[in-house]
């Protein structure tokens, strides 16, 4: 039961030096032609989420000389493969080659030289619009509100701007995973519609707009839809250009303590 | 696609047929379940009849076995001479007493964290057992046995190499004094292989490479030196034929999975079915689903070996559920092609030619900007059992409706690392599962009980008229074999990954399903 073991840490060590170099090579080093295939990468892998370009989506902006879980080059080499174990970020281990994800990560890291566009806005005000619209009666920001949508204390650090803009003038084209609306008809007539909370073969648990939980048994309905393009936030498109500026600005800002 | 690599020895021979038919069902009868499916046959189905639509309603846990170690449990157990036999990842194996769960003796291989699994998790789906020995396969890829008594080592051999990637997480098959295993591996560039090993030594016995080498026949459909890293790995439990003294076994994808450029060619025997003579470990025939597959449609999934009508013919056939969304029936002595029909949503072909060969809708392989399609790379089926009835005729199949946008990259061979050259993007929330029933005989849908996601638990079909079934939200349930119609459920609290198995204890039919990290037997309530 030992020999496997020694074998294999044999050809391990025959193995590791050049995935270590891989690993720990400088972006610095990247010439303009590593940069531009790791742009290529990047354009079909990364902008579903971080937005072409890396000016972020339902992932973060990009454009910045920190990224908050990569403090060194080979940290964010090693994020690209691995991606960020509880966060939504996933690994390319089978997607991507040592060199690819080294490439990828030195187009990233250009991202963060390259001087980001600040957002238009005043975070400041934005703060004082959040409240005047009520937002805190479905989000819970620094544990004050309500839980019916997701909770927005680092939403700035998840989420890129223009996510958050599309979220909150048309957020049925926005909504993210884990507030799937869906409408339970009841044999007996009765209409329950919200969020889905969990669904099991026999259960759905849905959090209506009021934030009851109402626990359905599927043999006791008629009709159970998902209804993927539906969200139960309202459009702020009627906001002014200004307030709406302020307030993406001030959501991006919510960063957290980190 | 089909070859005959060798000519058929044998012609229907109704008699034999028959008593063979009644062999495996009073082997089965005994209340034992001796292979991973439940019979060479692979129908998963159990011949007990106690359990019925009218009295399952009253099913309950008798016990839980957790064993150790972390990850989902997606072992069938094996009942052989009132004890069951059982695995978890990464490779432990338990024997526990029928009546308390407890645990006879474990046995528990050190895997070490840099022990390779690229492609599949850290898991072991079973063992198989011969004359008083228990036979598993290990993750760092050796085959290992033991006495079923003690647990104690009697011989251990290597089957593949891990530190490129090779591992084993099947179960074995034993069959003819031999001890046939599979490997995984088809994602990080192995050249896929069939083992025999003589059950009593640990020798080798033969051989069967997925991949030919240059100069073999269908070598030709692999250009320059592809072949080396081809893939066709077989990493789930194939079926036997001992009349026809033929393996059937399933192939796996062809390497680089999602990038084809370095291939060009059909890729034998990749994401094929390959019919193996027992005894010399050579080919008789090959029926290859997804020639040069491109999308990791794998086609490990279980062969069913069915006697049934063919357009009012009677044939012997062996039929899959394939992970490409069509359903197969081929002749199992020649491996001739008789049908091929989609049973769930697939947007890459427009059917199947004269031959089976799929007639390829343009422009459906993954691409640089990505490429939807349908069904997702985990497929249309995965490892998850199906179930064929005799009663019904019916097979049972677990079913994934969901599509995925396909991506290609650039590849390079390292060994030891994925050898992929691709990714996808699954589209989640409109996904959907479902236990389908169809007619054996047409691949014709007789019945759909729709889960909330895809699944990746197997079925079983029982002579009461029962299929269990169980999905990722931890339910484990029965339905009408007839109708589909859901009669009993219980929260397991994981995810079930793994088939579900029945057995005889003191009389009372028992009903096995591993969810989550546990293993979970259940009986009738009044009656134990």
């Amino acid at each position: 039961m030992i020999r496997p073991f020694s074998a294999w840490c044999f050809a391990a060590l025959l193995c590791a030096p050049s995935s270590a170099a891989a690993q720990q090579r400088s972006l610095a080093a990247a010439t303009s032609n590593d940069v531009a295939a790791g742009q290529r990468i990047f354009d079909a892998q990364c902008a579903w989420c971080h937005g072409a370009a890396g000016t972020g989506g339902t992932g973060p902006d990009l454009h910045r000389t920190t990224l908050r879980h990569a403090a060194n080059d080979r940290e964010l080499t090693t994020i690209v493969r691995n991606g960020i174990p509880g966060t939504e970020m996933p690994g390319f281990t089978s997607a991507l080659t040592e060199t690819m994800a080294w490439q990828t990560a030195a187009y990233v890291r250009s991202l963060g030289r390259a001087r980001a566009r600040p957002l238009p806005g005043n975070p400041e005000h934005g703060a004082a619009v959040y409240d005047a619209n009520g937002c805190g009666g479905c989000h819970i920001l620094r544990g004050r509100g309500n839980a019916l949508g997701p909770e927005l204390t680092t939403i700035g650090a998840l989420r890129g701007a223009p996510y958050l803009r599309d979220a909150l003038v048309k957020p049925e084209a926005a909504h993210p995973p884990g507030y799937l609306v869906v409408k339970a008809t009841t044999t007996a007539g009765n209409v329950v519609r919200g969020i889905r909370l969990n669904e099991d073969v026999f259960y759905v648990h849905v959090r209506d707009a009021r934030g009851t939980v109402h626990t359905l048994q599927k043999s006791e309905l008629s009709a159970l839809d998902r209804e993927l393009e539906a969200t139960l936030m309202p459009s702020y498109a009627r906001l002014s250009a200004g307030d709406l500026d302020d307030l993406v600005a001030y959501l991006a800002s919510l960063r957290g303590a980190k | 696609m089909i070859a005959r690599l060798k000519p058929s020895r044998s012609m229907h021979r109704i008699a034999t047929f028959a008593a063979l038919a009644l062999s495996s069902t009073l082997f089965a009868q005994d209340g034992q379940w001796l292979t991973y499916s439940g019979s060479f046959s692979s129908h998963r189905f159990s011949p007990l009849a106690q359990l019925t639509p009218s009295n399952v309603g009253r099913l309950k846990p008798v016990w839980v076995y957790q064993p150790a170690g972390v990850g989902s449990v997606e072992a069938t157990p094996i009942v052989a001479d009132g004890v069951m036999y059982t695995t978890s990842g990464p490779t432990n194996v338990a024997a526990l007493d029928l009546k308390s769960g407890k645990p006879l003796w474990e046995w528990n291989r050190p895997i070490a964290a840099t022990v390779l699994n690229l492609g599949f998790p850290r898991v072991n789906r079973g063992v198989a057992i011969l004359d008083g020995t228990v036979y598993v396969g290990t993750l760092d890829g050796y085959l290992v046995a033991l006495d079923a008594k003690s647990g104690a080592e009697r011989w251990s051999t290597q089957v593949g190499d891990n530190p490129t990637g090779h591992a084993i997480t099947a179960a074995p098959l034993a069959v003819d004094g031999k001890i046939i295993v599979g490997i995984s591996g088809g994602e990080a560039g192995i050249r896929g292989f069939l083992d025999a090993y003589d059950a009593k030594t640990g020798k080798q016995v033969w051989r069967f490479w997925t991949v030919p080498s240059p100069g073999e026949p269908g070598s030709e459909s692999w250009p320059g030196d592809s072949w080396v890293h081809g893939g066709g790995a077989t990493w789930l439990t194939g079926s036997y034929d001992s009349e026809l003294k033929l393996l059937y076994w399933g192939t796996g994808n062809p390497g680089p999975d999602w990038n084809g450029d370095s291939r060009k060619g059909d890729n034998l025997y990749t994401s094929s079915l390959v019919a193996i003579d027992i005894t010399t470990g050579k080919a008789r025939w090959h029926f290859q689903f997804t020639p040069h597959d491109v999308h990791d449609w794998d086609a490990n999934q279980i062969p069913v070996l069915v006697d049934a009508d063919v357009r009012g013919t009677p044939r012997k056939l062996v039929v899959m559920a394939n992970r490409n969304g069509f359903y197969y029936a081929l002749d199992r002595s020649t491996g001739e092609y008789l049908l091929g029909v989609p049973y769930a949503k697939q947007t890459w072909a427009q059917g199947l030619d004269g031959k089976g060969r799929p007639i390829l809708i343009p422009n459906m392989e993954p691409s640089e900007k990505g490429t939807l399609v349908y069904p997702s790379l985990q497929g249309s089926t995965n490892w998850g059992s199906p179930s064929y009835s005799p009663v019904t005729q019916m097979l049972y199949v677990p079913v994934r409706e969901m599509g995925s946008i396909y991506y290609k990259t650039a590849v390079e061979y390292k060994p030891g690392t994925y050898y992929t050259g691709g990714s996808e993007k699954r589209l989640d929330e409109e996904s959907w599962g479902a236990v389908r029933a169809l007619d054996v005989r047409t691949g014709k849908q007789m019945w759909d009980f729709k889960l909330p996601s895809p699944t990746w638990a197997g079925v079983m079909s029982t002579a009461g008229g029962l299929v269990f079934g169980g999905s990722p939200e931890g339910n484990f349930f029965a339905l009408d074999a007839r109708t589909g119609k859901p009669l009993w459920q219980f929260q397991t609290g994981g995810a079930i990954r793994s088939g579900p198995m029945s057995f005889l204890a003191d009389g009372k039919q028992h009903v096995v399903v591993a969810g989550g990290h546990a293993l979970f037997v259940f009986a009738l309530a009044d009656e134990r």
